[in-house]
Order: structure tokens, then C-alpha cells, then sequence
């Protein structure tokens, strides 16, 4: 017992010392001391993951591991009734985002916190109309939006959603709730305020008996189903420049650079035209053949379609080929509008951006269509038009100047295994 | 009276003891209390978390001296209207956390043996870092030189001088984030607007969308070649392309596409290079390789004051380039000045 008058916290006595091989010598001991709860919560963050029913790393590329859930359904009255604690000083909210007022703190929280690039010169700038789409798909709960609020002063400062969905996985169609918009306060980061949050928006979505959930994460996580990269259209060569969105190379001239990116006057494919609400049947019917070739895709209809898909100002694009002699709809595609925030530039505040979001091809070749998008965004005045690798995507990438961003997007089932990981043509969901 | 005193020493002994162990599981379950933050009470004033009252008061000082200092200098990004009085005792200064990560970082990616791919010279420069960081300037006496590992640690952390701990703390983030760059890849830390190129991927959070730019790929097979008149033009170096033309430097210059340096001056913007390159009696209506002159340069990219100025200083609007468009033609913006100048010269 002599050790108990060493000094508190010395590594001998440390009770979580997980380091007898550390092969540290003895004069680093101080920093072995002082760095060992931080690689505590280091090791915590795969810890957590590692305690969730999701993909596990060690069963990788293991066939023998059957497809589908991985634990099954509870019943309903064994899932937890009680919110999960939070640190003192906070309580849950459960945010109305139909109230104009707590929409606002939502869009402040989030323009003010959200995700940045990672030299910090963006961040995400979701309109509160988009938060309201994104939000109130046909048959969503309003208890999955879920925010935090500091008990004294009530400000919110931590924000996290799930949206009802149905995902089909090959042959299954599987109800799952969309994670989205996990925001946690800049200053309290430290809190570790995420776990909990996403505990407790798990405790929710079970409490409406569903077990399964989709997300995405700019980070490896346990286990990813498949890994996406960005890829950038510049519209506005010049804004993207002068805000060092992209970077004009010293031998090139921006006078070429202009040239390049320069678009036509207005689409090129006859009968091309904006979605209506009496194109909805039509739609949902391309769509969903199109989207049947996919390993995992949405499977919408003509409700999701007309909440997703039908032109929304400010929020979604969606534009048709009527084949002028059949009056048939052949084809389509969509944008969303995702602004975001140019951090410290005297000249712009705001970046517009066009996302890619479905589009179907089954007579205008699909490089045609996405040109004629291309066209129409900058019509609306975006910046730049972005896409992910999924779906055929990549067929029209490298011809229509699309340029590879840093972005990587890695998707996620949670409760949910796929005997093998997906390439990213395989994947047909497109998440906000 | 033998037995007696016996006896007392040995419940004196046992209530040593039983305090002893007493401390210890305090120690312990405090310890773990302090760990477990999701079910942590009050915020507390000092540093969240170390386990290590003696090495907390140490990087409090730190922290103390540079806190009221890193804290003012947050760029004012968000015009946030909250009320600090919030967040007081939650905060530890962001410096400090990523400093404190990523000193956690190295000390696992050591037990993990990762670090046998790191070159002991960086080794010992994290390790001089780590000390000026935490300890200040060396004031240990040089090992022997027999110690030959203890006197390059020493040496490492005796050449940094005084270096200011902050500075120290942040060459210590740039050389893990250069040997390690994704190691803050799913860590809680974030950066605050502005602050960050040290902490790069740090900007990522646990789940949801991924904010991407444009990756900067070298231009390959670009044979351009250019001179240094032409690089100051195109930078906007008003003295050095002074300094070029008064040592004699032809002002029409051609680069390898038949860029004069007005070309490259209005490519990039800058209306005062254009006015010394014109004063300097530069071709206002030079021809590139594509037969196009400053003036198609300024009308593509945009440049309206500068256009203004060219057209003023005479440069034509109708000299046509090798494609058939003439400045007027390329003109989407509809100049008033531009279309009337035209026609004067019409």
C-alpha cells in the first residue's frame, strides 16, 4: 500500500492505465500522464461505436456473416422510456420547427457551428426553408428533432435529427430513419455532448419501432458501406477563385480558365423543362425503375416524390425531358440549393451551391442532361454545381469539367450489415 | 504495558491504513467521475478532466498566460450576440485541447509503435516542443555526454531558447498533423472560425455532410514560359515590375503564348500595375498567340474598371481575336462605355 502516498493520478495507481507495454521511457512519463485520458476518449470514440450494432471493422470482407439486421427488434416496452442524462447544466428540447422562432435558433445554431471545409473558410449555410423540407417529409416525427438547450439561459446549443424512411437493401425494403444535422455548440466541444445525442435519437426512433437508420460522416467510423467523393462544376470560375474555393493555377490565365467553364445560353434538349405537380406519377415511376438497379436506394413514392422531388424555390430544382412528340416523360434531374457561409472575404458572404440529387436518364444520354443542368444552375446564379461519385454519376464527371474535391463522404446502416461494401455506383441514396 | 503499546501501534497502523485506502478509492472514483463527462456535474474552472492535479496547475499557468491573449484574438467571424457569461468555466482554450489531443495522440501512437516510422529527429523536436509547452525554457544542466539519448533530448528542448509555450504548442500540432495527418480525424475537437490551418481535418464532424473544395491539382503539361516581368505583373508587385522596366526590360515582353505583362496585369485584376505597364508606354492592343488583347482579357474575366481604364487609354474594342470575337462581341456585361466607344471608333 505504500503506492497510495505516491502523488493522486500517478501512473502506477492509474485505475484506467491501459498502457503496461507502453514502451515510453521513463522521461516521458509526465506526458504519459497527462495525455492519458485524452487517449481515454481517444480510444472512447471507437468505443462507442464499437458498442453499437453497426458493421465492426474485424468482420470486414467476411461473407460468412449473413446480410441484414444485426440485432434484432426489442419490445417496444423494453426500449428505455427516459430521456439519457445529460451533463447538468443542460436539458433536452424538442424542437417545432413549424415554430418561426425555433426554426430560427436552429438556423442559427447551425450557420453559426455547423460543418466547415477543413481550412475553415466555409461553413454550411442550410436556408431555414430547406431545414423545414429536409425535415418534414411525409410521415416524419416530430420527437426526432431534438435539440439542447443550457438550462439557465435556454440558449440551444447542440441540435440532432432523424427522418423516417424507407431504404431498400437489394431485395428488402427496410424502415429506417435518416441521421442528419448532428450540430454540437463550438464552445462546447469539448462536452462530448455527440454520444449522448446519438443515443438518444436512437432511443427515439425505437420508441416508433424501427431499428434501422442511415447516415453519413466525413470520417471512418465502423464500417462504412461505401465511400463517396465530391466532385466540384465551377459555374463562377472567378467567386470561386477570389474566395479560394478553388485556386487559379500560376501558369493559367483566368481568361482561359473563364473560357473553359462557360456554358450555353439555355438547355439544349428539346422538350426539357421544370417538374409539376401532374408529373408526379410519371416521375415516381422512372425514378423507381432507375433506382432498382442499386444495391441501397430510397424507395419513394409518389409522396416522397412529391415531397422530395417537386420544385421548391430556393430548395430543390427539378427539371424533365416530355419527349415533344409522345408527350412521354423520359427523363430527369435535380439540384438542391445548399448556400453556405464564406468566412472572412471583404468582397462575398455567401457561396451558392447546386448538390446533385436524382437523376434519370432513359433516352437523353444522361452527359446531356446533366449539361443541360449544369446550364439552368447557372441560369439561377449558383457558383458551382457538386456531385458525389454515386449512382452513374461518374460517366459525366470528367467530360462536363467537374473537377475532384477533398471530400470524402463515407455512408453508414446503422443495425444494418451488407455482406460486402458497395462501390460507390452502387449506392443510390442521396442523403441532404 | 508491552502488549498495550502493541496494541495501539497497531490500530495507529490499521487507521493509517484504512485512510490510505480510503484516499485511494476516493482518488480512484474521482478519477473516473472525471472521465465519465456525459455524467459530469458542474463545469469546472480549471482545465476539465486531468487526472493530474500537479501537471493541471502546470498547463494552467499556461494556459493563464496566453488565454486572455488567444481569446481576443478569436476572429470576430460570427457576430455571435451571446452572452459569455454562458460558457464560463466551460471553456479551455482551443490551443490548449488540440495541444493536449495531440500530445495524446503521440503518447498512443508510441504504444502502438507507430512512431517506429517517425524519424528520431522528429522525435526530438516534438520532444523539445512538449517541453517548452509545458515546462518552459530549459533549465536542466547538460547531461554527459556518455547519456547519449538523454543529451539529444536535452539538446532539443536547450536550442528552442524561450520560445513562447503558445508558439511551441502550435509547432508541436503542426509536426503531428505533417507525420500523422488524419490523426484528428473523429476527434470532438473543432476549430473555431478562422483559426485554423494547423488543425485541418479537425473542421469534420462525427456524422453528417462533408464539406469539400476544389483539390488543387498541379497544371502537368503546361509548357508555359514566362518571365519574371510577367510573374510580378501577374502578382501585382508594382515595385518589382518598376524595377524591371527601368532595368531596361522590354515592357511588351512577350511570355511563350504572347502574353505581354498587361495581359497577365489585367488577367489578375490589378488596375494599378495596368496604369504603370500603359504609362510605361505598354501595347495597349498587344495580341497573344490567340489574337487577343488586354482589352478581351478585361472583357472575359470581368474586369469593368479596368476595361474602363483600356478603353480610355485607347485600346480598341473591335480588334477581332482568332475565333472572330472582337472585346464588344465578348462583352456580356453591356458597358455603356464599351458599346459606345465601339461605335466611335466605328
Amino acid at each position: 500500500m505504500g503506492d497510495g502516498k505516491s502523488p493522486p493520478g500517478s501512473p502506477k495507481e492509474n485505475p484506467d492505465n491501459n498502457l503496461d507495454a507502453n514502451p515510453l521511457t521513463k522521461d516521458d512519463s509526465s506526458l504519459e500522464t497527462i495525455v492519458r485520458k485524452f487517449q481515454d476518449t481517444s480510444l472512447k470514440r471507437h468505443k462507442f461505436w464499437e458498442t453499437q450494432p453497426v458493421g465492426q471493422f474485424k468482420d470486414a470482407g467476411d461473407t460468412s456473416v449473413p446480410e441484414g439486421p444485426i440485432e434484432p427488434p426489442a419490445p417496444l416496452s423494453e426500449v428505455k422510456q427516459e430521456p439519457y442524462n445529460l451533463p447538468s447544466p443542460y436539458e433536452w428540447t424538442t424542437c417545432d420547427m413549424d415554430s418561426e422562432g425555433t426554426c430560427t435558433e436552429v438556423y442559427n445554431l447551425l450557420k453559426n457551428n455547423y460543418v466547415e471545409d477543413d481550412e475553415s473558410m466555409f461553413r454550411f449555410n442550410y436556408s431555414k426553408e430547406f431545414l423545414r423540407w429536409a425535415l418534414h417529409p411525409p410521415g416524419y416525427y416530430k420527437s426526432w428533432h431534438i435539440g439542447v438547450r443550457a438550462k439557465a439561459s435556454k440558449k440551444l446549443v447542440a441540435f440532432i435529427t432523424g427522418i423516417p424512411a424507407r431504404i431498400r437493401v437489394r431485395d428488402v425494403v427496410v424502415r429506417m430513419a435518416e441521421i442528419n444535422f448532428l450540430c454540437v455548440h463550438k464552445k462546447l466541444r469539448s462536452k462530448r455532448l455527440a454520444p449522448v445525442m446519438i443515443k438518444e435519437v436512437t432511443r427515439r426512433v425505437h420508441l416508433e419501432n424501427i431499428w434501422q437508420a442511415a447516415y453519413t460522416a466525413g470520417v471512418v467510423l465502423p464500417t462504412p458501406i461505401t465511400t463517396c467523393q465530391y466532385w466540384h462544376r465551377s459555374l463562377n470560375p472567378k467567386k470561386l477563385i477570389d474566395v479560394g474555393f478553388s485556386r487559379l493555377g500560376a501558369r493559367m490565365t483566368m481568361s482561359r480558365t473563364m473560357k473553359l467553364y462557360k456554358l450555353p445560353d439555355s438547355p439544349a434538349t428539346p422538350g426539357f423543362r421544370k417538374m409539376e405537380l401532374r408529373d408526379v406519377p410519371a416521375v415516381t415511376r422512372l425514378l423507381r425503375d432507375y433506382l432498382s438497379q442499386f444495391v441501397v436506394a430510397p424507395d419513394f413514392d409518389e409522396n416522397d416524390v412529391e415531397h422530395w422531388l417537386l420544385p421548391h424555390e430556393n430548395v430543390v430544382d427539378s427539371y424533365l425531358v416530355e419527349s415533344p412528340k409522345t408527350h412521354e416523360i423520359t427523363d430527369f434531374c435535380s439540384f438542391y440549393t445548399l448556400p453556405s457561409s464564406i468566412l472572412g472575404n471583404q468582397t462575398y458572404s455567401t457561396l451558392k451551391a447546386a448538390y446533385s440529387y436524382y437523376n434519370v436518364s432513359s433516352k437523353t444520354p444522361l452527359l446531356q442532361l446533366m449539361n443541360d443542368a449544369l446550364i439552368v444552375a447557372k441560369q439561377k446564379d449558383f457558383d458551382v454545381f457538386n456531385a458525389l461519385d454515386v449512382m452513374q454519376n461518374e460517366c459525366f464527371l470528367k467530360e462536363l469539367k467537374f473537377g475532384p474535391g477533398d471530400g470524402q463522404l463515407h455512408y453508414y446502416l446503422y443495425n444494418y450489415r451488407t455482406r460486402h461494401a458497395l462501390k460507390p455506383s452502387e449506392l443510390g441514396l442521396v442523403l441532404l | 504495558m508491552g502488549d498495550w503499546q502493541q496494541l495501539v501501534q497497531s490500530i495507529v497502523l490499521g487507521l493509517i491504513f484504512s485512510f490510505l485506502v480510503a484516499k485511494l478509492i476516493s482518488i480512484v472514483l474521482s478519477f473516473k467521475e472525471d472521465n465519465l463527462s456525459i455524467t459530469r456535474s458542474a463545469p469546472k474552472p480549471e482545465i476539465p478532466d486531468d487526472p493530474n492535479p500537479g501537471l493541471a496547475h502546470e498547463t494552467d499557468s499556461v494556459v493563464a498566460e496566453h488565454g486572455s491573449v488567444r481569446n481576443d484574438s478569436v476572429p470576430g467571424s460570427d457576430v455571435e450576440t451571446d452572452d459569455d457569461d454562458d460558457w464560463e468555466g466551460v471553456e479551455c482554450t482551443e490551443l490548449d485541447e488540440i495541444f493536449s489531443a495531440s500530445t495524446a495522440f503521440v503518447a498512443a501512437a508510441a504504444a502502438d509503435r507507430l512512431s517506429e516510422k517517425v524519424s528520431s529527429d522528429a522525435q526530438l523536436r516534438l520532444y523539445g516542443l512538449y517541453k517548452i509547452a509545458t515546462e518552459g525554457p530549459c533549465t536542466a544542466s547538460q547531461p554527459s555526454a556518455l547519456k547519449v539519448t538523454a543529451r539529444a533530448k536535452w539538446q532539443a528542448w536547450q536550442k528552442l531558447g524561450a520560445m513562447p509555450p503558445e508558439e511551441a504548442m502550435q509547432k508541436y500540432i503542426d509536426i503531428v498533423s505533417e507525420l500523422y495527418p488524419s490523426w484528428l480525424d473523429g476527434s470532438s475537437l473543432k476549430s473555431r472560425g478562422g483559426e485554423g490551418d494547423a488543425l485541418s481535418k479537425d473542421a469534420r464532424g462525427p456524422m453528417g455532410p462533408v464539406f469539400s473544395t476544389f483539390v488543387y491539382e498541379e497544371e502537368s503539361g503546361n509548357e508555359l514560359k514566362m518571365d519574371a516581368i510577367h510573374a510580378f505583373a501577374r502578382e501585382g508587385e508594382v515595385d518589382n515590375l518598376l524595377k524591371c522596366i527601368e532595368s531596361g526590360i522590354s515592357v511588351n515582353l512577350r511570355d511563350s503564348e504572347g502574353r505581354t505583362p498587361l495581359h497577365w496585369a489585367v488577367d489578375r485584376g490589378h488596375l494599378k500595375n495596368t496604369e504603370l505597364l500603359v504609362s510605361r508606354n505598354a501595347d495597349v492592343n498587344a495580341k497573344d498567340n490567340d489574337g487577343q488583347t488586354p482589352l478581351h482579357y478585361a472583357v472575359v474575366c470581368e474586369r469593368e474598371a479596368i476595361a474602363e481604364y483600356l478603353v480610355k487609354e485607347s485600346a480598341a474594342t473591335d480588334i477581332k481575336d482568332n475565333d472572330g470575337n472582337s472585346p464588344s462581341d465578348l462583352c456580356e456585361a453591356n458597358w455603356p462605355w464599351m458599346q459606345v466607344a465601339g461605335k466611335q471608333i466605328d
